[in-house]
């Protein structure tokens, strides 16, 4: 019967880092090129592609701009970005909730970073699973629409405390949707003591060239 | 939350692990999972048949040890002799 005992090979490889080391490979990528990175998180519907198709119309005047986006399936997102004429990729995860490095470094395969100036990243609609994954950005951009309720802050505390800067969008609608921005605002600071906070709409130019400046600067 | 991807991770991991040896036939995986991984082990284990399924890892076990600390590593392969 010794034949058939299974043979025990030793093997130290840690699941959870290897995001994180991917992640780091990709920043020291991106700081090389001098790319700037941002990418956007929020749940879905909160105006992540309308937002970030807003930003490119005018970005693509100034600087060399491209943009990745993440959903499970369609690459719908990706035509209405590549509408401003970015270089635009769509990245389909699947079944996967969120984007990780290594999709981020399949996407890029074959792009010229040296080329850009920006690169922009749409994550997949998903206030929890994106937090715990470094894509190698310089910045987040944390995205909680007026339509969706002032607590979502205090519900979802990890994505707000894993992003940089926090944008409340749809704010033309705040009036109608019944949102207290003050509260809203006041939950956002209690996750995150000191967070920057936007308001922004897309779609009546709202704060958008005060956001344009951040995310280019 | 995201067991899946990780259970992905771990079938492209031991793969790796696999290749590098020249070629093995896993029967079971060790797997080491910290207290505050995360990892939920139902889900994951749930998880891990899906991704084994159509890779040389189609049927193999998962053996977990529980641990303190936050890590989830890959520790020994059980493999053909």
């Amino acid at each position: 019967m010794t034949g058939t005992e299974p043979r025990l090979v030793e093997v130290r490889r840690n699941l959870l880092k290897d995001n994180d080391l991917r992640a780091r490979a990709l920043r020291q990528r991106f700081r090389t090129a001098g790319v700037r990175v941002v990418s956007v998180v929020s749940s879905p519907g909160a105006g992540k592609t309308t937002l970030l198709a807003a930003l490119l119309q005018n970005l693509t005047k100034q600087l060399r701009v491209a943009a990745l986006v993440g959903d499970l399936a369609t690459d719908n997102d990706a035509r209405r970005l590549a509408a401003s004429g970015a270089p635009t990729r769509q990245i389909t995860t699947g079944t996967v909730c969120h984007l990780e490095a290594r999709m981020i470094e399949q996407a890029l395969e074959g792009w010229e970073l040296a080329e850009l100036d920006l690169l922009l990243i749409e994550n997949v609609g998903n206030l929890v699973c994106p937090s715990a994954y470094d894509l190698g950005e310089d910045v987040r951009l944390v995205l909680a629409a007026v339509t969706e309720g002032e607590d979502k802050p205090l519900k979802y505390p990890t994505i707000f405390n894993t992003a940089d800067l926090a944008v409340i969008t749809k704010c033309d609608l705040a009036e109608a949707a019944g949102c207290d921005l003050d509260l809203l605002r006041h939950n956002i600071e209690a996750v995150r003591p000191g967070m920057p906070v936007r308001m922004v709409s897309a779609r009546s130019g709202l704060g958008m060239a005060e956001l344009q400046h951040a995310v280019a600067a | 939350m995201h067991e899946l991807s990780l259970a992905m991770s771990l079938v492209e991991g031991v793969e790796a692990e696999c290749a590098a040896r020249g070629g093995l036939h896993v029967r079971a995986v060790h797997l080491e999972m910290g207290e505050l991984s995360g990892v939920h082990e139902d889900a994951l284990r749930f998880a891990y048949e899906m991704a084994c399924q159509g890779t040389e890892l189609e049927g193999s076990r998962l053996a977990t040890t529980h641990t303190g600390g936050s890590g989830l590593q890959i520790t020994a392969l059980e493999v053909d002799p």
